[in-house]
C-alpha cells in the first residue's frame, strides 16, 4: 500500500467537493490502485489546519462556520495561521492539491503555491488556471528540475479529459489544431438565447440568479476564461510557447439575438470558440452548423482534435461543477501508477 | 477532376439528352446545366460542369462527342466556386452598407451574393448574415483581410464560420 500524504490548498467549492468524493472513495482507492489518500492539511484565507485529519468534520466545519480553522478543538489536529504558503514551505507531504481562485492578472496566490510546492520536491495537481496561463513555461521547467509531476487536467474543461487524453490516448499522432467550447456559463447564454430569443443581458441576469454565472460575469462573457484554457491546451498538447497575451480574443458582448435567428434559419448556431493551431490562438464567436460536432447545448464542453492520423477526434463533457473532482482524482493516481 | 465544357447543341428535341449520356454512361457526376437558347438561331450553347475521375474517361467522352457531332467551343478544369457565410454585427446600414458591399466585390473573385439583414430598433445595432461567393479558395484569404479592414473601420463584429 503507498500512502499518499496530500496538502488541500484552497477548500472552497472544489476543495470540499474532492473531500466529499475522498470520504467515499478512499476503500475503492486503496483497493483498486494500492493508494491511501491522506489528507494532511487544510488551508483557506481564515488559516492552516494539520495532523490527523477527519474529512468529515472538516466538511462540517465549513458547512457551519465557513472558515476551516474552526475545526474543532482536538489534539490531533493543530491550527495556524499561516495560509497556502506556510504550510507548503513547513508541513511534510507528497502532493499539493491547489485549489485557489484562478487569476489571470498575476496567477496569484496559486503561481506562488505551485513553486513553492516543487521547490519542496513535492508534486502539484491542479483546477486552477490562472498560473498556467501565466507562467506555463517557467511551472513546468521548475517541476522537471526538482523531480516531480505537474499535473492539471481539471483546469481545462473540468471532469472533460482533453490533455490527458490528447498526450496519452492519442500519443503518436500530431494534432494539427484544436477548436472548442471550453466556458460553460457562455455556451449556457447561447444556447438560451438561441432557444428563447431574448437578449443576453436578461439572460446573463438569470445565469447569475441560478449560479450558474459569477457576479462579475467579465471572466466568461470577455473570452478571457477560455483563452486561458486555450494557453494551457497550446501548451499542453501542441507545444507552443504561449501566455494569455498571444492570444486575440473577442467575447459574446455583442452578440444579438437578431443575429442567432438569422444564423439559425441558414443553419448555424452561434458559439463562443477556443482555437488554437501552430501561429493562431484565438477566441471568438463563430457560426457552427448545426450538425457539427462542436454544436453543444447546455453548459456543457467540447474539443474536436483535428490530427494527421486519427482524424477529427470529439471529446464532450461537463466543463465545471463538482464533476471536476474526477480529473483531480486521475491526475493523482496516474502519478502514482507509474511510480 | 471537375470539368467546365461550352458546347453547341442543334435545336432540335433529344439533343441535350445525346450531350449527357456520354457523361453519365463513364459515371460522371453532372453539376450544372446552363442552356442559353438565343432566339433565331439553329444552334443552342449549352454550358455544363460536370465531375469525372480520370484523364481516359475525359477522352472517351470527348470522342463520343465527335461520333455524335457535338461541338465543343471551350473546355477546362472547373474552379470549385465557394460560398462564405459571415455574421455581422454593428451599425451596417449607418455605416454605408452600399460601401460595405462594393469594396467587397472589389475584391477580385468576391461577389457579395445574399445578404440577410435584422434590426431590433433603429437605434440600436442590427445583425446580418452576408454570403459571399469566391471563385476558388485562394480568394479567401484576401476576402477576409478586406473584411477585418472594413469592420475595423466602421466597428463592425464579424463572427467567422467554424470552417474559415
Ligand atoms: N468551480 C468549478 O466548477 C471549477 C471547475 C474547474 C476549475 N475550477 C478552478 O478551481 C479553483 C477553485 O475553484 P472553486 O470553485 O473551489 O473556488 P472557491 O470556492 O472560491 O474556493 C477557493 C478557495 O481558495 C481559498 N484561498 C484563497 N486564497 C488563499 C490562500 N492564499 N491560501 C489558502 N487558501 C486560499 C479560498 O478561501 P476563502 O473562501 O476563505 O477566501 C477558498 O477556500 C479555481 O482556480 C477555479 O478556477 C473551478
Amino acid at each position: 500500500m503507498k500512502e499518499v500524504k496530500v496538502q488541500i490548498i484552497g477548500f472552497g467549492f472544489i476543495g470540499q467537493s474532492f473531500a466529499e468524493v475522498l470520504t467515499k472513495r478512499r476503500e475503492y482507492l486503496k483497493r483498486n490502485y494500492n493508494l491511501d489518500i491522506k489528507v494532511v492539511s487544510i488551508s483557506d484565507i481564515s488559516g492552516t489546519i494539520y495532523g490527523d485529519i477527519d474529512l468529515i468534520k472538516a466538511l462540517r466545519t465549513m458547512k457551519e462556520k465557513g472558515r476551516i480553522v474552526d475545526y474543532p478543538n482536538e489534539a490531533k489536529v493543530k491550527k495556524s495561521s499561516g495560509l497556502g504558503i506556510e504550510a507548503i514551505e513547513n508541513i511534510e507531504a507528497d502532493l499539493v492539491l491547489e485549489l485557489t481562485p484562478s487569476n489571470i492578472r498575476d496567477g496569484e496566490p496559486g503561481l506562488s503555491h505551485m513553486l513553492a510546492a516543487f521547490r519542496n520536491s513535492k508534486h502539484v495537481v491542479t483546477s486552477n488556471k490562472g498560473p498556467l496561463a501565466i507562467a506555463f513555461k517557467k511551472l513546468k521547467e521548475e517541476a522537471e528540475k526538482n523531480g516531480v509531476e505537474f499535473k492539471f487536467e481539471a483546469s481545462v474543461g473540468g471532469a472533460m479529459p482533453i490533455i490527458n487524453f490528447a498526450k496519452e490516448t492519442l500519443a503518436g499522432t500530431k494534432i494539427i489544431s484544436v477548436q472548442g467550447i471550453f466556458n460553460g456559463t457562455t455556451n449556457y447564454i447561447l444556447t438560451k438565447m438561441t432557444r428563447d430569443n431574448v437578449p443576453l443581458d436578461i439572460v446573463l441576469k438569470e445565469a447569475q440568479e441560478m449560479g450558474i454565472a459569477e457576479r462579475d460575469p467579465s471572466y466568461d462573457i470577455d473570452g478571457i476564461d477560455t483563452a486561458s484554457k486555450l494557453v494551457i491546451i497550446a501548451n499542453a498538447v501542441m507545444d507552443i510557447d504561449a501566455t494569455i497575451k498571444d492570444v486575440k480574443i473577442e467575447g459574446i458582448r455583442k452578440i444579438t439575438p437578431e443575429l442567432i435567428t438569422l444564423a439559425k434559419e441558414d443553419g448555424y448556431v452561434v458559439k463562443l470558440i477556443g482555437e488554437v493551431c501552430k501561429n493562431k490562438l484565438e477566441v471568438s464567436p463563430r457560426l457552427v452548423p448545426i450538425s457539427h460536432p462542436l454544436n453543444v447545448g447546455g453548459t456543457l464542453n467540447v474539443a474536436v482534435f483535428y490530427t494527421d492520423i486519427a482524424g477529427e477526434v470529439t471529446v464532450i463533457g461537463k466543463g465545471a461543477g463538482k464533476e471536476t473532482v474526477s480529473a483531480l482524482l486521475s491526475d493523482i493516481i496516474s502519478i502514482y501508477r507509474c511510480r | 477532376m471537375r470539368i467546365s465544357i461550352d458546347i453547341e447543341l442543334k435545336d432540335v428535341p433529344g439533343e441535350l439528352l445525346r450531350a449527357l449520356e456520354p457523361i453519365a454512361s463513364y459515371g460522371g457526376n453532372i453539376v450544372s446545366i446552363v442552356h442559353l437558347r438565343e432566339e433565331k438561331k439553329d444552334k443552342v450553347p449549352v454550358h455544363l460542369i460536370f465531375e469525372i475521375d480520370s484523364q481516359e474517361k475525359l477522352k472517351k467522352i470527348l470522342e463520343e462527342y465527335e461520333k455524335r457531332d457535338i461541338s465543343v467551343l471551350k473546355i477546362g478544369e472547373a474552379k470549385r466556386r465557394i460560398v462564405v457565410t459571415v455574421g455581422v454585427v454593428g451599425h451596417i446600414i449607418d455605416t454605408d452598407l452600399m460601401d460595405t458591399i462594393d469594396r467587397i466585390n472589389e475584391v477580385e473573385g468576391a461577389l457579395v451574393e445574399d445578404l440577410s439583414l435584422r434590426m431590433s430598433d433603429p437605434e440600436k445595432e442590427s445583425s446580418a448574415i452576408f454570403k459571399v461567393v469566391l471563385s476558388d479558395e485562394e480568394i479567401k484569404e484576401k476576402f477576409f483581410e478586406r473584411l477585418y479592414e472594413i469592420a475595423r473601420e466602421k466597428d463592425l463584429l464579424i463572427i467567422k464560420s467554424i470552417s474559415d
